[in-house]
């Protein structure tokens, strides 16, 4: 069954990766529903077979329907879902909307249609046989559980031995000697015990089911206490490094240690153009055209259009400064 | 008087980090003439550009002498410690005012200890 899974899974996959570029060609409200419909039958076909999940789906189908206001579309899929859950006969002919969807689907995709068709179908006839199965009761059949197991022939303490005997022997030498030994380890085991990929799959374990994310809960200021714990844990959790890594690690996150390859610009932010740091003049507008402070102003901008080390911010506030400072001494200036 | 001694032992004493971290951590300043000078280099730093701009005013041939000499007295009101001359450079781990490497900020006596106890990255005795 794990086989005819995958096959299903990937050609559920290719079908949607195509239906997509189906809709990309066909991009028409009308052929919208009977695509939305093709889709929502695949993804309901598409996922592991057990009742539980058949309900869950059941429920996921209502939601959707709830949340999108469809045609009767989605009444035939309700009908669909309700004939697969409610089909209890084997061998039953294939409902018809199943039979649509499939020749859908297959007209869509590029290659073989009639092949695709009957393929499609002859996956669904088995999936609605193993349906079948599961709500019978799931009985496990004990008989493909003990065909997968092997008798053990010999006792593994004398096996242990001889490979403790391999290992003492082979561990004088480095290197070839140790590719050797687990080469042989390999094929010790290969012979003992089937590889796990193989062998029919006896579904015993039903898959973990992700819930569907309940709505986030809606945080209040965190209280001082949730403070506190958060402290309290943050302190638990921090373990003193365990080698130096660790330590420049964590210097690194307290910032004592820079990050390497070393950025010469770290928490320098100057998006300004370099026009802006050299002609400054339009920052002189407030002084006297003429006179020893408008010399030297200009002197001033000369020596900071040079200067690299100052953020444009702070060569706009230097000029501000003089400026505040000329004003306060008017008075003065006048005198003289 | 007593409120004010206790004042500064308390800003004297900085605050250990709570993490448990292995490396050495001194929370407190070796002798108070290191802490004053740590207040001085802190003020030089906020006062630094309005000395340099009171300073460029004064150290002109342009601008009138009267405009200089204001800025004389005012530069003279500055507090004290906000000049970087007062600035000394002593040793980080022990408050030796002379004998002080600049790489280092390390006193020849500390640097000479942690050199021999291989300590210093790259630092070796010299022989040739």
């Amino acid at each position: 069954t794990s086989t005819v899974l995958s096959k299903d899974k990937d050609t559920s996959s290719a079908s949607k990766d195509s239906t997509p570029e189906g809709a990309a060609k066909r991009p028409e409200d009308g052929a919208e529903t009977p695509k939305q419909q093709l889709l929502d039958i695949i993804g309901n076909m598409k996922v592991e077979v057990s009742y539980r999940k058949k309900l869950q789906q059941l429920k996921a189908s209502e939601n959707k329907k709830q949340a999108v206001n469809k045609l009767e579309g989605l009444d035939s899929e309700a009908s669909v879902s309700q004939g697969i859950t409610e089909d209890t006969q084997r061998g039953k002919p294939l409902n018809p909307e199943l039979v649509k969807a499939a020749s859908a689907v297959a007209s869509s995709l590029p290659r073989n249609k009639k092949q695709t068709e009957s393929e499609l179908l002859a996956q669904l006839r088995r999936h609605e046989e193993t349906t079948d199965k599961q709500k019978k009761g799931g009985a496990v059949n004990i008989r493909n559980v003990i065909s997968e197991m092997t008798i053990k022939r010999q006792s593994p303490a004398p096996r242990g031995g001889r490979m403790a005997g391999r290992i003492s022997l082979q561990l004088d030498e480095d290197g070839q000697r140790l590719r050797r030994e687990r080469s042989s380890a390999q094929s010790l085991d290969s012979r003992r015990y089937l590889s796990l990929k193989v062998g029919k799959r006896l579904n015993i374990f039903t898959k973990a089911s992700t819930e569907p994310e309940h709505a986030l809960k809606t945080v209040s200021s965190p209280t001082i206490w949730d403070l506190e714990f958060a402290k309290e844990v943050a302190a638990v959790t921090a373990q003193p490094p365990r080698n130096g890594f660790e330590e420049m690690i964590q210097w690194t996150k307290e910032g004592i240690l820079w990050e390497f390859p070393i950025d010469n610009e770290v928490g320098m932010e100057d998006d300004a153009e370099f026009h802006e740091h050299i002609f400054l003049e339009k920052h002189l507008k407030g002084f006297p055209k003429e006179g020893p402070i408008r010399h030297f102003m200009e002197l001033v901008i000369c020596g900071l259009s040079k200067n690299p080390y100052l953020s444009v911010k702070q060569k706009v506030e230097h000029i501000e400064w003089f400026q505040k400072y000329f004003e306060e001494k008017k008075e003065l200036l006048q005198e003289i | 008087m007593a409120a004010a001694a206790l004042c500064w032992a308390l800003r004297a004493a900085r605050q250990v980090l709570p993490l448990p971290c292995p490396r050495q951590v001194r929370s407190y300043h070796v002798d108070w003439r290191m802490l004053r000078d740590v207040k001085r280099r802190k003020t030089a730093y906020e006062y630094a550009d309005e000395r340099l701009r009171i300073n460029a005013i004064r150290k002109n041939s342009i601008l009138p002498k009267e405009l200089q000499e204001v800025a004389d007295k005012e530069i003279a009101a500055l507090p004290r410690d906000s000049c970087p001359v007062r600035i000394r450079n002593r040793c980080v781990l022990t408050s030796r005012p002379r004998g002080v490497k600049r790489r280092w900020r390390l006193s020849r006596i500390v640097f000479r200890h942690f050199a021999d106890h291989a300590q210093m990255s790259g630092v070796q005795r010299a022989m040739w």
